[in-house]
């Protein structure tokens, strides 16, 4: 995290002072207090209802405030199978979310079609809002979606920019 | 000789009988399948006969279960029996008082599309038959509100036709985004 104990002598403030810099401040609270928007359209929403649930219970790891409002989360996880209709919607939603806001493609189909390669499905929501962490899998099991947002937590704790975000300075 | 008899052991189903007695000139074909009864019949009097099949008090299949069609552009023996309909429009029903379940399939030829609706009699068929229209291009006259239910409305083609290609005619990548009504 970036912190410096100061004041190596003896004295009062002996080991009492922290310093450290806002930003590591802010992306340490940041990185454990997700708050993921679930989108559940298909059967990945089942294995992600498992990961809140309470035998993997997400929150061990600070995700466990699910947000139905896009207003008051930022972190998008989409599981699930988007076709051409949904789609407007899916980007509605990730405009309504402050910044900064993270994505997560879950699953097979969110991240490419999946074996849905048909007139209607979306191969790979990353073409329309931009997605930070991809989850393979079919499903992909309850670790997965943990581990992904791991990954998503050391990306913030690393001090990057979500995809969103480069995305518009690109 | 012991399956000859076993087989003229079995009744004749009741939905048959009555059929056979009041409807014979709608009826084209009839089976059984899985203990449903299946009839194939007259598109002119399939309103009528679906009406006798609800309203007969000794039958009663008051509960449509389901409305579909099948596209036997691709089913050669399907084609021959009921002289080249391409579409055969399927109603399911089920009789709560009998316990049994009924199978509609009313031949549709491509040339003409138009067949009565069946909303009079259920109000479910509501949307079943808006999914037909969406999938097969099936008009059902006389719906109170006929238009797509699953494609967005400015669809082209019917994707359940076997003819529409697996991937689509590129509506994946036409599509406009920004003008859907979200
Ligand atoms: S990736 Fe598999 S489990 Fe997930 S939505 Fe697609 S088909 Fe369902």
């Amino acid at each position: 995290m970036g912190l410096d104990f100061v004041g190596q002598g003896a004295g009062e403030t002996d080991g009492n002072i922290i310093t450290t810099t806002i930003d590591k401040v802010v992306n340490w609270g940041r990185k454990n207090s997700l708050w993921p928007m679930p989108f559940g359209t298909a059967c990945c929403a089942i294995e992600m209802m498992a990961t809140l649930a309470s035998k993997f219970d997400l929150s061990r790891f600070g995700s466990e405030a699910i947000r139905f409002s896009p207003r008051q989360s930022d972190l998008l996880i989409v599981s699930g199978r988007i076709s051409i209709k949904m789609m407007p919607v899916l980007k509605r939603i990730y405009d309504q979310m402050p910044d900064p806001k993270w994505v997560i493609s879950m699953g097979a189909c969110a991240s490419c079609g999946g074996v849905f390669d048909t007139y209607t499905l979306i191969q790979g929501v990353d073409q329309f809002i931009p997605v930070d962490v991809y989850i393979p899998g079919c499903p992909p099991r309850p670790e997965d979606l943990i581990d992904g947002v791991l990954q998503v937590q050391q990306k913030i704790a690393s001090g990057a920019s979500p995809k969103g975000v480069e995305a518009v300075y690109e | 000789m012991s399956e000859e008899n076993q087989v003229e052991e079995q009744p004749k189903p009741l939905i048959l009988q009555k059929l056979e007695a009041n409807h014979a000139d709608a009826l084209l074909a009839h089976d059984e399948t899985r203990g449903t009864v299946v009839v194939v019949v007259r598109k002119e009097q399939a309103y009528a006969v679906l009406e006798y099949l609800k309203t007969d008090p000794e039958l009663a299949y008051t509960f449509l279960v389901d409305v579909t069609a099948v596209d036997n552009s691709q089913m050669e023996s399907e084609l021959m029996q009921f002289d080249y309909a391409r579409f055969m429009v399927v109603y399911q029903l089920y009789s709560y008082q009998g316990q049994c379940r009924a199978r509609v399939k009313v031949p549709v030829h491509e040339s003409d599309l138009n067949i009565p609706s069946v909303t009079s009699l259920w109000q479910g068929a509501n949307w079943l038959e808006r999914e037909t229209y969406d999938m097969f291009g099936i008009n059902f006259e006389g719906h109170p509100d006929l238009r797509r239910i699953l494609m967005p409305d400015d669809f082209e083609g019917h994707p359940l036709r076997k003819d529409y290609p697996l991937r689509g005619r590129g509506e994946r990548e036409r599509f406009n985004f920004d003008k859907q009504n979200v």
